[in-house]
């Protein structure tokens, strides 16, 4: 099984890389891809700055139940569209045995409102209460593929990735909203369900990654 | 041209007057800037309006570029995009740009346009993000800026996440034009 597991993992891989070379032949060598359903959550044990100065890691901040991770920021309209939203949600995780970690993977030297004392005033001033984490090298935001402010990762109680996406179908009119995918895909998870629709797109702010290292 | 897609074209061409004039289906602005008098129309669109300028007769080459005016490396990518655009329109490139601003951004998005000196038609972007993303291109993530190739008859020859520069948008738009068909045998695709 583990053979066949790693074979379908590997063929996967090789077809999608072939098929985004041929779709997509003029991106970035160094494109990101993001995490596969099914994956754990990459770089987990590195620790990154809490807006409450405490360093944490995502794994530090798994729940029993699920893991949920967003790569958002300060300066970013559709952020911004969703703040209330997400922040909503991510409070009301913790109560259902869900981890949240947010993480900027911005760098502050393109968009200084990412800045970690924006961060600071920002997390309070929406009143989140849960991490809000500095990636500073945004090597995480890298590994995971993520691409764009906000972004989601959901993983289950086994720590495999269940949802990949948006908030919902509608960031700029919250009474229009229609489909809620991340809140489905929370309740789907502290309930111990599938998640109906795993994958879904929003357009948003590209992440400003920091050069690398 | 048949005679639905002449009404397509007309209904589409109504609505961007009616953007330029500030009617009744034009977007709200959300600020009271005064936009030049040259702005360019600025229609809402959907994915399937913004494929059928870029599949319209008559280029050997189409760039789209979605981008924003809040958007910083949109904002420092979009000069490039006019002017390559600019420079190989006489080779046949045809540009289409499209706002992924609000909808109540409009009155920015086409004062931003103006002041590029942007005179061709645009549109921004309005319905579900998802359905809009997957139908121009299912490998987009949805960030922006994000600039998509097309030959004269609609097929993508590629796209890019993110900034670009200019050298390298150039290098795939002229080897584009160099392996399109002359402007007599392109073929539109439906």
């Amino acid at each position: 099984m583990k053979l066949t597991m790693k074979t379908v993992v590997l063929g996967s891989a090789m077809i999608g890389c072939a098929v985004a070379a041929f779709v997509a032949p003029g991106r970035a060598d160094d494109a990101p891809r993001a995490l596969a359903l099914g994956q754990p959550a990459p770089r987990a044990a590195v620790k990154m700055m809490n807006v409450d100065g405490r360093a944490l890691s995502i794994a530090e901040e798994a729940g029993r139940k699920g893991t949920l991770v967003i790569f958002m920021c300060n300066a970013c309209p559709w952020v911004k569209a969703w703040q209330t939203r997400i922040v909503e949600l991510g409070n009301g995780c913790a109560k259902r045995g869900i981890g949240v970690i947010a993480i900027n993977s911005n760098d502050p030297g393109t968009v200084p409102e990412d800045d970690y004392p924006v961060m600071r005033s920002n997390a309070k001033a929406h009143g989140m209460t849960f991490p809000y984490v500095v990636d500073a090298t945004s090597d995480v935001a890298r590994a995971f593929g993520a691409t764009r402010t906000p972004e989601a990762y959901l993983f289950d109680a086994a720590g495999r990735l269940v949802y990949h996406g948006t908030v919902d179908d509608n960031a700029h009119q919250p009474e229009a909203v229609k489909a809620r995918y991340l809140a489905d895909a929370v309740n789907a998870v502290a309930a111990g369900k599938k998640v109906a629709v795993a994958e879904t797109k929003s357009l948003g702010c590209s992440i400003k990654f920091r050069p690398r290292g | 041209m048949s005679g639905r897609r002449a009404l397509r074209l007309l209904a589409a061409l109504g609505l961007a007057a009616c953007a330029a004039c500030g009617g009744s289906h034009a977007p709200r602005a959300a600020t009271p800037e005064r936009t030049p008098a040259a702005a360019p129309p600025l229609a809402a669109a959907g994915a399937e309006r913004v494929l059928e300028a870029v599949r319209a007769p008559g280029a050997r080459a189409v760039m789209l570029n979605v981008w924003a005016t809040w958007c910083a490396p949109c904002r420092e990518e979009f000069p490039d995009i006019v002017r390559l655009a600019r420079a190989y329109r006489a080779r046949g490139l045809r540009l289409v740009l499209v706002s992924a601003d609000f909808e109540d951004g409009a009155g920015a998005a086409r004062a931003f346009l103006a002041g590029h000196g942007v005179d061709v038609p645009s549109f921004i972007r309005t319905g579900d993000d998802m359905r809009f993303i997957n139908a121009i291109e299912p490998f987009w993530s949805g960030a922006i800026p994000a600039t998509f190739l097309y030959d004269g008859a609609g097929r993508k020859l590629g796209f890019w996440e993110g900034r670009q520069t200019y050298a390298t948008l150039e290098s795939a738009v002229r080897k584009a034009l160099d392996e399109a068909p002359s402007h007599d045998s392109t073929e539109v695709k439906r």
